[in-house]
């Protein structure tokens, strides 16, 4: 019984990842300039990639041993990974967002950039 | 073939044509990104969303080996961004 809650919990979490990761590729496609696109990628690497690897951790702890061989392994894997997807996807969009903005690479008209004031002071 | 099983391997094959669907969207801004961030961010998307894809087949075919390459996609995507970021903005990449 225990089973199937968890393995209900991990399917529900790789839907959710799916339909995230499907929202996210479309803004990557369709917003108009850099910075606006961080925004969906960002969506697309936690909402698309995060929530589903937590989702396959569970379903290969629910499958049980003698269905999955090795599934504790996989399961710890897929944790791992998680984990790690979590920490560095904000911190690599952040540094390429600085420095995007210090090279000046993209042409954009924003209302205001606060950014650019305190470097030309 | 027990119940679960079954059940995920048919979510599968219905749930992993839509994350194809998005691998090729993504892959359609790579190419077409008009600066290199946005080839870089494009990348980044298309290696997670590969070591998400690599777990999958890991469950579905029963392989433990698999799994413990999506720990180093991960960690590669990250590698690149700080390149491309230290590449940006100080014009090298050294120490």
């Amino acid at each position: 019984m225990i089973d199937l809650i968890v393995f209900s919990i991990g399917l529900t979490l790789l839907t959710i990842g799916t339909i995230f990761d499907l929202i996210g590729s479309i803004g990557l496609l369709k917003f108009p300039n850099f910075y606006i696109r961080l925004h969906a990628a960002t969506i697309g690497a936690i909402g698309g990639a995060v929530v589903p690897l937590i989702g396959l951790a569970l379903i290969a702890l629910s499958l049980g041993p003698d269905v999955l061989p090795n599934n504790y392994a996989i399961s710890g894997a897929c944790f791992v990974t998680a984990l790690l997807i979590l920490i560095v996807a904000p911190t690599g969009s952040h540094a390429l967002a600085y420095a995007t903005h210090k090279a000046r690479v993209v042409e954009w008209n924003p209302v205001c950039d606060h950014l650019k004031e305190d470097e030309v002071k | 073939m027990s119940l679960l099983e079954n059940i995920f391997m048919n979510a599968v094959l219905i749930l992993m044509p839509i994350y194809l669907t998005s691998f090729v969207i993504y892959v359609i801004r790579a190419v077409k990104g008009p600066t290199i961030s946005d080839v870089v961010l494009a990348i980044d998307c298309l290696s997670y969303d590969l070591a998400v894809f690599l777990a999958v087949l890991s469950i579905y075919f029963k392989s433990v080996f698999l799994v413990s390459s999506a720990i180093m996609l991960a960690l590669w995507a990250y590698l690149l961004d700080i390149y491309i970021a230290k590449h940006l903005v100080s014009k090298e990449v050294g120490a």
